[in-house]
């Protein structure tokens, strides 16, 4: 009643006017709805995979992936493991080489501690001594006339 | 919420149940939600497939209804927003302005086999129909199906004063377009 009387107030010639619907529907429209709906829900019904399949779907390519690799292992690698034994422990044991075969100061300093290395490096450097007479037998011994002559003429 | 309401939902979220409970929502409701979007579309065969189609959300999302609002104030949410989606994608797809879009509406009005009114009726829906969207709504709702603003408000997430606003708005606009046409 209120909300007729504001109406009134603000809009005088549409308060007037009959509250009717000027649209109507075909016949039976309400009747045969539910049996139209239930036609479009079951093909929704359809096209909407379950929860469970939607996760399979997902994890199918990396499923598929897994299964390639297992079988080219169980084709290739398992045969040759059972029939020929003998390369494959060939093979593993020439590609193995210690860190000692690669780089003998990386395995000197790293089974030495680091108080020792350290102390290592604040060791001061020793100044080579020598007298004139080891020089010049090291000399004579390890280098040709030529070459004495070619060092002093620089 | 009423008790038949809370008993119907109880019996969507069974899986045992949720075919024979739906009939049931669909049977009580499919009037009041197909008048409610036929008034904002217009035309009776978008209104079918808008139904349809917020019935069908309705199904899929049942499961997650969590019965803070009513039913009924859920299924109208449901059917406005599936109603402006229609209006905005039609527009988006015609790259129509609000000019273009009222007589897109007008047009689907007059053509539409099921417009059953006279020169008056015309000329309120054509009056209706160049309101702002919101608005139409608005005014739908408070002038033909009479709901309360408190209602209205938890249906279209709105404060109250700002509905009033609207319906005052729409009321006034509409009544100036009757005036300047030959009523």
């Amino acid at each position: 009643m209120e909300d007729m009387n504001e109406l009134e107030k603000i809009a005088p010639k549409l308060s007037k006017m009959k509250k009717e619907h000027p649209f109507d529907v075909p016949n039976h429209y309400f009747d045969d709805f539910s049996a139209r709906l239930h036609t479009k829900l079951e093909a929704e019904k359809r096209v909407l995979p379950k929860q469970k399949n939607r996760i399979i779907r997902l994890l199918k390519p990396a499923i598929g992936l897994a299964a390639s690799f297992l079988l080219v292992v169980m084709l290739v690698y398992w045969p040759i493991n059972s029939f020929l034994p003998n390369i494959l422990s060939k093979n593993t044991t020439a590609e193995t080489t210690t860190i000692e075969d690669e780089d003998p100061y990386r395995a000197i300093i790293e089974r030495i501690d680091a108080i020792t290395f350290f102390a290592i490096l604040e060791e001061p450097a020793q100044e080579p001594s020598f007298d004139d007479e080891e020089l010049m037998n090291y000399i004579s011994s390890n280098m040709s006339e030529y070459e004495i002559f070619l060092e002093t003429d620089q | 919420m009423n008790n038949e309401d809370r008993e119907l939902i109880a019996e969507l979220k069974k899986e045992g149940q949720k075919d024979l409970a739906f009939q049931s929502l669909v049977k009580k409701y499919q009037e009041r939600l197909y008048w409610h979007i036929r008034k904002m579309v217009l035309n009776h065969d978008d209104t079918d497939d808008i139904l349809q189609n917020t019935f069908i959300k309705v199904w899929k999302n049942v499961g997650n209804f969590r019965e803070e609002s009513g039913l009924y104030t859920w299924l109208y949410r449901i059917a406005t927003n599936e109603a402006i989606t229609f209006l905005n994608s039609k527009k988006r797809r015609n790259l129509m302005s609000l000019n273009d879009e009222n007589d897109y509406l007008k047009d689907n009005l007059i053509s539409d086999p099921y417009f059953e009114g006279d020169k008056i009726q015309l000329k309120l829906q054509e009056a209706i129909l160049r309101l702002p969207d919101k608005q139409r709504i608005v005014f739908n709702m408070k002038y033909f199906d009479e709901i309360k603003y408190e209602d209205m408000s938890k249906i279209l997430e709105t404060s109250v004063g700002a509905l009033k606003a609207s319906y005052h708005h729409a009321a006034k606009k509409i009544e100036e377009f009757l005036k300047n046409s030959d009523l």
